[in-house]
C-alpha cells in the first residue's frame, strides 16, 4: 500500500528557524540543535525531534549553532556579536567569545578543542578552548560578511564562505589556498568528509564541488530559490528547501526529483540529514522545525508502520478486554505495545 | 485515485515533544544514567513489573496480612494505589467483628499472602 509522508513538526520557537545541526551518533542516541531570531536555541533528541533543552543567555537573534560529535558542547553565533560555547548536558553557558560584529557561523574541531567562527566583520577566528581569554588566531581576506565556516580535511584546512566567494585556507599557514567565485549570493554551505565533498546553494542551484581543490563536481537546478541542501551520508540523495516553502528530494547520481513535500508555512532557511540519514530536518521562517523520513513509511523514531491485518487485530483487542478479571489486568500490565498508534498527526498551526 | 489507492499517511506514535514551559529544561540528559545504572534501572523495571503482575493476581483473593506490632488479619484482597501507600480490602475480619472494606495504610502492612487459584 502507498505510503505518505507525515512529517514531525518541532514546536517551541517563537520566531524563524534559520540554522540546524546534528550532533554524531553517541550511546545515548543523536541530537539536533537549533538556531533561531529569538534568541533561544534548542536542543532536540534527533530521532524523536523532543524537546530537552534551550540555551539562555544570548541577548540577540541566534544565526548559527553548532554540536560537537558526541554532543556533550554545542556553540552558538549571535546577533549580540558573541559566540558561545555551552554544556550540552547540562545548558549551562561556558564560555563567551566577544566579537567586533554579527557572528554567523561556529563550528567545532573533531577533538572539541578549537571553535571556527566566522561573522560580519569579515574575518575568521579561531579560539583555543581550552585558552578561552587568550586571543583568537584571525585569518583576514573576505571582503564581505562570512555566512559560514567549516573545517574540513580533518581540521588542517578551513572553507568559508561570504556572498560571492568560498574559500579554502590552510590552518597551519593561515593562508587562502584556493578561492571560488559564485555567480549569486551563497545562500548555505555544507561539508562532507567521507568523500570531500562540499555542498553549496545559491539561486535555484545545489553544487557539489570537491572540497579539496574546490573544482565542481557536478549541480543541479531547482524549480524555486534554495537556502539550503544536504547530501545523505551514502550518497544515494539529497534533500533542499527554499522560498517556495517545499522540501525537494533529488537522486545524486542522476539529479531525478525523487519527491516533493509542502508542509512548512514559511521559507525553508536550512535542512539537514541526521547522521544515520534515516531522517531529516527542516528549518523554516515559520518558526518550526519539522522531521522527515527519509524512507516513508519505515518504522523508525516516532514514526511506526501498522501493517493493516496488525491494526485491525490492535482495534479488536480494544474492544473486547473487559476489566475486572486479573488475567485481562495482568495483560494490560505486560503489554508493552500500550502505545496508541495515531494514523494521522494533528496539526499544529505554526 | 479511488479511496483504496489513496495513499495512507504514516501513522506516528505521538507528536514530539515541546518545551515545558518550566524552565530551560536538560533535566532528562542531566539525570540519564551511566552504562551500570542503565542495567540498574532494567532490573528495577523487571522488579516493578513483577510486582504489579503480583498485586493483579491478587486481586478478589482471599488474602492473610501481617501487620505492624503483631497484628495479623484476614481479608480479600481489592486493590492497591500506584505506590501501594493504601491497600483496599474487603470483608476484613478483625477483633470488633467483619469490616465490609476498609483501607490498610501500606507502611502498616508488612506482608501478606494469599493463594493463587
Amino acid at each position: 500500500m502507498a505510503m505518505r509522508q507525515t512529517p514531525l513538526t518541532c514546536s517551541g520557537h517563537t520566531r524563524p528557524v534559520v540554522d540546524l545541526a546534528f550532533s554524531g551518533v553517541t550511546p545515548y542516541g543523536y541530537f539536533l540543535i537549533s538556531a533561531c531570531k529569538d534568541g533561544k536555541p534548542m536542543l532536540r533528541q534527533g530521532d524523536t525531534g523532543d524537546w530537552i533543552g534551550t540555551f539562555l543567555g544570548h541577548k540577540g537573534a541566534v544565526w548559527g549553532a553548532t554540536l560537537n560529535t558526541d554532543a556533550t558542547k554545542a556553540a552558538t553565533a549571535a546577533a549580540d556579536f558573541t559566540a558561545k560555547v555551552w554544556d550540552a548536558v547540562s545548558g549551562d553557558e561556558l564560555i563567551t567569545l566577544a566579537h567586533k560584529h554579527i557572528v554567523k557561523s561556529v563550528d567545532f574541531t573533531q577533538d572539541s578543542n578549537y571553535l571556527l567562527t566566522g561573522g560580519q566583520d569579515k574575518l575568521l577566528r579561531i579560539y583555543d578552548l581550552s585558552k578561552p581569554e587568550a586571543e583568537p588566531d584571525v585569518v583576514s581576506g573576505h571582503t564581505s560578511g562570512i555566512k559560514k565556516a567549516l573545517w574540513s580535511s580533518d581540521d588542517k584546512q578551513i572553507l568559508s564562505a561570504d556572498d560571492k566567494t568560498v574559500r579554502l585556507w590552510d590552518r597551519s599557514t593561515m593562508t587562502e589556498v584556493k578561492a571560488l567565485n559564485v555567480a549569486m549570493s551563497v545562500s548555505s554551505m555544507e561539508y562532507v568528509p567521507e568523500g570531500q565533498i562540499l555542498v553549496i546553494t545559491y539561486g535555484k542551484t545545489i553544487a557539489f564541488h570537491s572540497a579539496e581543490t574546490l573544482e565542481q563536481i557536478k549541480s543541479f537546478e531547482a524549480p524555486a530559490t534554495i537556502n539550503s541542501a544536504s547530501l545523505h551520508p551514502a550518497k544515494e540523495c539529497l534533500v533542499a528547501g527554499g522560498e517556495d516553502f517545499k522540501l525537494y528530494k533529488y537522486d545524486y547520481n542522476t539529479g531525478e526529483e525523487l519527491e516533493s513535500y509542502k508542509g512548512h508555512f514559511g521559507p525553508i532557511h536550512c535542512v539537514r540529514f541526521s547522521p544515520d540519514g534515516e531522517l531529516y530536518a527542516s528549518g523554516s521562517e515559520d518558526g518550526t522545525l519539522r522531521l522527515w523520513q527519509t524512507t516513508v513509511g519505515k518504522t523508525y523514531g516516532l514514526w511506526k508502520c501498522v501493517v493493516p491485518e496488525e491494526e485491525n487485530a490492535e482495534a479488536a483487542k480494544a474492544r473486547t478486554t473487559l476489566p475486572g478479571t486479573a488475567e485481562e489486568e495482568i495483560e494490560d500490565l505486560a503489554s508493552e505495545n500500550s502505545d496508541t498508534v495515531y494514523s494521522s498527526t494533528p496539526e499544529v498551526k505554526a | 485515485m479511488t479511496p483504496a489507492e489513496e495513499p495512507v499517511p504514516v501513522p506516528v506514535l505521538r507528536l514530539p515533544r515541546g518545551p515545558d514551559g518550566r524552565g530551560r529544561g536538560f533535566e532528562s540528559r542531566r539525570r540519564h544514567p551511566a552504562r551500570g545504572e542503565a542495567e540498574a534501572q532494567r532490573a528495577r523495571a523487571r522488579l516493578r513489573r513483577r510486582f504489579l503482575r503480583a498485586l493483579a493476581a491478587a486481586r478478589g483473593r482471599p488474602a492473610r496480612f501481617w501487620l505492624r506490632a503483631g497484628v495479623r488479619v484476614d481479608a480479600t484482597f481489592g486493590a492497591a494505589d500506584r505506590e501501594a501507600a493504601a491497600l483496599l480490602v474487603e470483608a476484613l475480619r478483625t477483633p470488633l467483628g467483619l469490616q465490609e472494606a476498609a483501607l490498610l495504610r501500606g507502611p502498616d502492612v508488612l506482608c501478606f499472602r494469599f493463594p493463587l487459584p
